[in-house]
């Protein structure tokens, strides 16, 4: 019974494997080239004894939402500073759209670093004048990129009389001026109440839906993980993961089974090929499954061991624990 | 020009730049005013003083006092923009380092401008009131000590916006630079000799308004040696060249 079932998984396996190939297939006799936006080659950057980044090799994909994940001091606003040429790099480089950074394209790129910088004591609307000035941009986009973030009626209040969640939105409005094909934002949301948290972030995938790149750097791992479509990891300067969301956050679930015979489940669950880890907890046992496979392989394995599950519950570890065990195995 | 728009949208809503140069408006006119009050030998000094062509140094001389309110107000100027990190802003929106130093360099060549501008008015205004001579030659004779003061000032504040870019905070950098200019170099200058010194660039600076009746009192005790007028402005035309390219050097240099 057992062998047959692996069998059957195998040829499922088989298929898939087909059935990517073929796409694959697909996809070069087509190939619809992917520009990168950000590419950066061992970027490097020491203070004094600190390595705040270390080697780090990123590559950002148009139209990628593209997460910089990492705990505060993990080099996540020393790398987006290097980038927006802020900060010097101890060595290495770093292109964008392909070339070296220079006027024409920061004028392609929006970029927001650690806090809003505006003059306190002028206006909303005189602080976006000199950025519209800067930017080389018409000066009516100004009135449409604060009716976006929702500024229009305090345009004319000054800077210093805001509350954090409106500097925020400043910030953000300063960024849309240009129209920007990429959009650089360094902890979006920090400072926000959750009505604002949800604001920015609806924002973010609005301008994301235009085909716009966005490059975000965050400590929530729910943010990036709500937001982005990849993410890069960072722990000390060091790239620690890399990749689709989907893949390095929410691969490995938790599942939770239970059924009257205990003891039957655990030497069936003992045999399964796509159990990665099992543990009985009390009257339910907590399984963890190889990449790729579901809750409906389980049942069905189950169903075929003539065991009846009672309880098949799908609990998704908490994202503090993903990013452990990320930065865990990588170390 | 793009830069000088960006400034005066940054400058012209600012009340510390207004207050700065109100004080400097207020103070010139009560000196001119008193001025005329003081008496010397039972003598009213005021008509004597206002006499044109001579009245033009008396006022470069008198408002080069203040070259240290328009240097405290670069400062304030330069590390604002530190303070609210603008400075990276203005970079990461697309300016270089190189503009944003000539932005402020910019509003160095305009301060001085309204300065010297205003010396033309009170120089006109006291010396046709009150002055003698009213002759186009006695009016334009010595017009020429404007221009020295304005190469004065810029030095000054030039100087003054090295000090804000190299040192970033407001008070450490005005007591730096006010420390330096009237504690530091005068020190220097007593253990150089004369020949040295006067090359050294707040004496440079110092030269272009030279004391009024400086003359006389050179007769009277051992002269200390100056550079003479083209020879100032040219050392200041090269010192404001060097501080400029240091504060570009610095920002080079630096993260931001």
């Amino acid at each position: 019974m057992q062998i047959t079932l692996s069998a059957c998984q195998e040829n499922n396996s088989f298929i898939l494997y087909f059935v990517a190939g073929f796409s694959n297939l697909l996809y070069n006799k087509h190939p619809k080239p992917v520009a990168v936006i950000l590419q950066t080659e061992q970027l490097n950057k020491r203070y004094g004894g600190i390595q705040a980044v270390d080697r780090l090799s990123l590559q950002v994909e148009q139209g990628s939402i593209y997460g910089l994940l990492g705990p505060n001091g993990s080099g996540k606003t020393t790398t987006l500073g290097m980038v927006l040429d802020v900060i010097r790099p101890t060595s290495g480089s770093f292109a964008w759209f392909g070339q070296p950074v220079s006027r024409t394209t920061k004028h392609r790129i929006g970029a927001l670093l650690e806090t809003p910088n505006f003059y306190p004591y002028l206006t909303a609307r005189r602080n976006l004048e000199i950025a519209a000035e800067i930017k080389g941009v018409d000066h009516k986009r100004i009135a449409q990129v604060l009716h976006l973030v929702g500024l229009s009626q305090r345009s004319h209040t000054t800077f210093k009389g805001f509350s954090l969640g409106m500097k925020q939105r400043l910030a953000l409005a300063a960024t849309l001026l240009n129209d920007p094909e990429v959009l650089v934002l360094d902890e979006p949301t920090n400072g926000l109440d959750p009505e604002g948290i949800a604001e920015v972030r609806e924002l973010i995938l609005q301008i994301a839906a235009q085909g716009k790149t966005i490059i975000l750097a965050s400590h929530l791992l729910d943010e990036v993980e709500k937001v982005c479509t990849h993410v890069a990891v960072l722990q000390k300067g060091m790239l620690r993961a890399e990749g689709r969301v989907d893949t390095i956050l929410s691969a490995k679930d938790q599942f939770i089974i239970s059924a009257r015979n205990l003891p039957q489940v655990l030497e069936v669950l003992k045999q399964l090929p796509f159990v990665a880890a099992y543990q009985p907890e009390g009257e339910a046992v907590n399984l963890t499954l190889n990449e790729g496979y579901g809750s409906a392989d389980v049942n069905k394995a189950m169903f075929e061991a003539g065991v009846v599950l009672q309880q098949l519950t799908l609990r998704r570890k908490s994202l503090e624990a993903q990013f452990l065990e990320i930065i865990k195995s990588q170390a | 020009m793009n830069l000088i728009r960006v400034e005066l949208h940054k400058m012209l809503p600012y009340r510390t730049v207004w207050a700065i140069l109100a004080i400097f408006v207020v103070l010139m006119l009560l000196i001119l005013y008193a001025g005329s009050e003081i008496t010397i030998n039972g003598q009213e000094l005021g008509e004597q003083m206002y006499d044109l062509p001579k009245f033009w140094q008396i006022l470069a001389y008198i408002a080069s006092f203040f070259n240290m309110l328009f240097g405290v107000l670069l400062i304030v100027l330069v590390t604002d923009e530190y303070t609210f990190r603008t400075l990276r802003q203005q970079v990461i929106d697309g300016m270089s380092r190189a503009e944003l130093v000539l932005a402020k360099f910019y509003v160095v060549l305009g301060l001085g401008a309204f300065a010297t501008v205003f010396l033309l008015v009170l120089g006109l205004y006291f010396g046709l009131l009150h002055g003698q001579n009213h002759s186009a030659n006695a009016v334009f004779g010595q017009i020429d000590h404007l221009s020295y003061y304005y190469v004065q000032t810029v030095g000054y504040m030039t100087l003054a916006m090295l000090f804000g870019f190299l040192i970033r905070k407001s008070g450490l950098a005005i007591v730096a630079f006010i420390a330096y200019t009237i504690v530091v170099e005068p020190i220097i200058h007593f253990r150089l000799p004369d020949s040295v010194d006067k090359f050294m660039p707040v004496k440079a600076l110092k030269s272009l308004t030279p004391m009024p009746g400086q003359e006389v009192l050179d007769q009277l005790t051992t002269p200390s040696e100056a550079l003479p007028l083209p020879w100032a402005v040219l050392i200041s035309l090269v010192y404001i060249g060097l501080f400029w390219f240091l504060s570009y050097f610095t920002l080079k240099l630096r993260d931001l």
